[in-house]
């Protein structure tokens, strides 16, 4: 993977499918409109997965869905852009330009994909009425195209297809979204949180079924985790999320082995707490802010940093690349002092 | 398909257990009530000057049999009727079998309350999916607020209500019977439109008094499917707003189904004072004659059509469940 030393940033990158630039999205609240997503950027190449991590909280879920611009309201995109390639700004579209993205161009496979289905209709109807919905005139060659990636993915297609949702277990619903999301040809496949609600067996399963389809489609995939297993399992390339805010991003095995933001210390620190190696445990003290306790100046993580100065009370520091193909935003010296 | 069948087979005889319970509970009510009915006809007999062996003997034949059994033996042979369609026989219809005073007053109640409760049914749900979906707007806010207030209004007010503008102020409505009396029943345009007319009044009433509950019911299980992960989920996968509604329509109606059976048993008890009020010759107004002039018989016979109707509703309503919810069969 030479190309991982490309810059994310850069507006000329062809094999970009998704860029997201400067995106912030804002939830209505009591206390105003807060931002849940602030001024994030990240891109999605071909034949790259990207893990996107971070505390429960932090925002994932709607970065993930301002890829669709499909923010539930209250919610709003309130800047920014989402470029897709083929098809421009997301955030710009609207009605069924809109909606003929979302499963087109983006295959989405939902948080809570164990729920994802109609539980009045067979997988078949409903892939039927995907069909239809994107105005695909030969049914029977989208039913062939799901027949062929339930069986890669070591489904049984015509028992799946004939079934209802209570019918199937956890993975193989995990699969059967992962077939809707695919089976329209869509360039960028979306998991969030795809291996949670799984057993371990079912989650290896699911992760290996990932890793094949992304390869054998070229796909640009993002992972929505916060399990940092899962990203040292499948991920080229990894972002942090903090507070809304994307503070470190890079290539994923520099990261995981050469955390520079202070966060993602503590977050590998905890990981590494629960496989068990004590000697490096380190608990991360405090607790994850909501949109309500979130700092509006100054870093959001300073209550919780170890390493916070008194710039980082009065300045939200800028991600940057700090040496080639890695990006944080933090005012301490990136090598080092690690706590 | 067989488990369908043995599913409803089940149901049914469920229901037949259900309804020999009431029929005995009948029984039992009616002769625990004070005075013995036989000793109030009885009574009524001597009264009207009759000797008492003759009074003695017709009590007899009237209640099929004769006061000096045991309680026990009664019920038995009670029962015993029972199982073959003898219902005994009615007193203020003196000698007329309570099967046939309940048959041809039945359907006047029947038709009527099945008429009602489907119209409102299928206005209350259409009307319930705008108010869920318009919920912000001003109209769906009205249409709520029209389902709460009729969900409000008790039945004998909404009744004198409409008898009073359809009918005395404005007189655009008949009142009271089945229909003209000087029209001869059959399948002619006149009395057929009579019918209908007749029935305006009586239909509107069950309708309008269940229309609130239906739309209130709708409306909240349409605003909790909304929000249900499948639909989010068919939304990114960019599923047309159409087939997103059908989604949610179905699997929103689904709990209600069991509602529409409880509300046919709840109609039927309302049939009481609705038939009373527009002097509608039904079961209803059976049932209030019966007690009125002490006829045990009939009010034995009406409780036990009420309580067949009831169970075969019940019976109705799971087995329609069972068709569209696919958790449920098998
Ligand atoms: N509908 C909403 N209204 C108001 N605030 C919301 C809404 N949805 C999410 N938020 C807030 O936005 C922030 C980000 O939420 P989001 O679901 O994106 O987090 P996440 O990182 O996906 O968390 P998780 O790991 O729990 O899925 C949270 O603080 C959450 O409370
Ligand atoms: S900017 Fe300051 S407070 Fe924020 S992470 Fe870096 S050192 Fe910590
Ligand atoms: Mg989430």
């Amino acid at each position: 993977m030479t190309e991982t030393l490309q810059t994310p940033a850069a507006t000329e990158d062809r094999s970009a499918e998704v860029s997201v630039r400067d995106l912030t999205v804002v939830y209505r609240t009591d206390r105003g409109e807060l931002p849940a997503v602030s001024r994030a950027g990240i891109e999605l190449r071909a034949g790259e997965i990207t893990g996107l991590v971070g505390e429960s909280g932090s925002g994932k879920s709607t970065l993930a869905l301002s890829l669709l611009n499909a923010v539930p309201a209250p919610g709003r995109i309130a800047s920014g852009s989402v470029e897709v390639a083929g098809v421009g700004d997301v955030t710009k579209l609207e009605g069924k330009r809109l909606r003929r993205v979302r499963g087109g161009a983006l295959g989405y496979v939902f948080q809570a994909s164990q729920n994802s289905l109609n539980p009045l209709k067979t997988v078949g109807k409903q892939l039927l009425d995907l069909g239809r919905s994107h105005e695909v005139e030969d049914l029977q060659g989208l039913v062939r195209r799901a027949r062929e990636l339930a069986e890669r993915m070591g489904l049984d297609a015509d028992r799946v297809l004939d079934s209802y949702q209570h019918e199937l277990s956890g993975g193989m619903r995990q699969r059967v979204g992962i077939v809707l999301a695919l089976v329209l040809n869509a360039r960028v496949l979306i998991l969030d949180e795809p291996t949670t609600a799984l057993d371990m067996i079912s989650q290896a399963a699911v992760l290996d079924i990932v890793r094949a389809v992304h390869r054998e489609n070229n796909l640009a995939t993002l992972i929505v985790t916060h399990d940092m297993g899962v990203v040292s399992e499948v991920a080229d390339r990894l972002a942090v999320m903090y507070g809304g805010r994307i503070v470190e991003h890079g290539p994923a095995l520099e990261v995981l082995q050469r955390p520079s933001h202070p966060y993602t210390r503590a977050l590998i620190g905890a990981t590494a707490r629960i496989v068990g190696d004590t000697t490096r445990a380190r608990a991360l003290p405090g607790r994850p802010p909501d949109l309500t306790t979130l700092a509006t100046t100054g870093c959001v993580f300073r209550d919780r940093c170890p390493l916070a100065s008194a710039v980082c009370e009065e300045e939200d520091p800028a991600l940057v690349e700090w040496t080639p193909g890695r990006y944080r935003a933090c005012h301490a010296d990136p090598t080092g002092d690690r706590p | 398909m067989k488990g369908f069948l043995r599913r409803l087979s089940v149901r049914l005889a469920a229901g037949l257990v259900m309804t020999a319970v009431v029929a005995t509970f009948t029984f039992f009510l009616i002769h625990a009530l004070p005075g013995n009915p036989g000793d109030a006809a009885y009574e009524q007999f001597v009264m009207q000057g009759m000797a008492p062996e003759q009074a003695r003997a017709k009590v007899a034949v009237i209640y099929g049999f004769t006061s000096h059994e045991s309680l026990f033996q009664q019920y038995t042979s009670y029962m015993g009727q029972l199982l073959r369609g003898n219902l005994g026989v009615s007193i203020s219809y003196s000698g007329v079998p309570v099967s046939h005073v309940i048959a041809s007053a039945a359907p006047w109640t029947i038709l009527p309350v099945l008429t009602g409760l489907l119209v409102s049914f299928l206005v209350g749900v259409t009307a319930g999916v705008v108010a869920a979906v318009r919920r912000s707007s001003r109209w769906g806010g009205l249409l709520s607020l029209s389902g709460s207030l009729m969900a409000g209004v008790p039945s004998f007010v909404l009744a004198l209500l409409l008898a009073f503008l359809f009918h005395t102020l404005w007189g655009l409505l008949p009142f009271g019977d089945t229909s003209d009396v000087t029209l001869t029943p059959g399948l002619n345009a006149a009395y057929i439109g009579s019918v209908a007319t007749h029935a305006v009044l009586p239909v509107a009433t069950y309708a309008l008094l269940s229309y609130g509950g239906w739309l209130l019911s709708m409306k909240s299980s349409v605003v909790s499917a909304l929000g249900d992960d499948f639909i989010l989920a068919a939304e990114l996968r960019g599923i047309t707003p159409a087939t997103r509604m059908r989604y949610i329509g179905r699997n929103a109606v689904l709990p209600l189904f069991t509602v529409l059976a409880l509300s046919f048993g709840f109609m039927f008890g309302g049939s009481v004072i609705i038939e009373h009020i527009f002097d509608y010759p039904g079961l209803g107004s059976l049932l209030l004659q019966s007690i009125g002039s002490r006829d045990y018989p009939l009010m034995g016979g009406a409780f036990l059509l009420i309580t067949v109707a009831i169970v075969l509703a019940n019976i109705l309503a799971e087995t329609l469940y069972s068709v569209i919810d696919p958790r449920v069969r098998r």
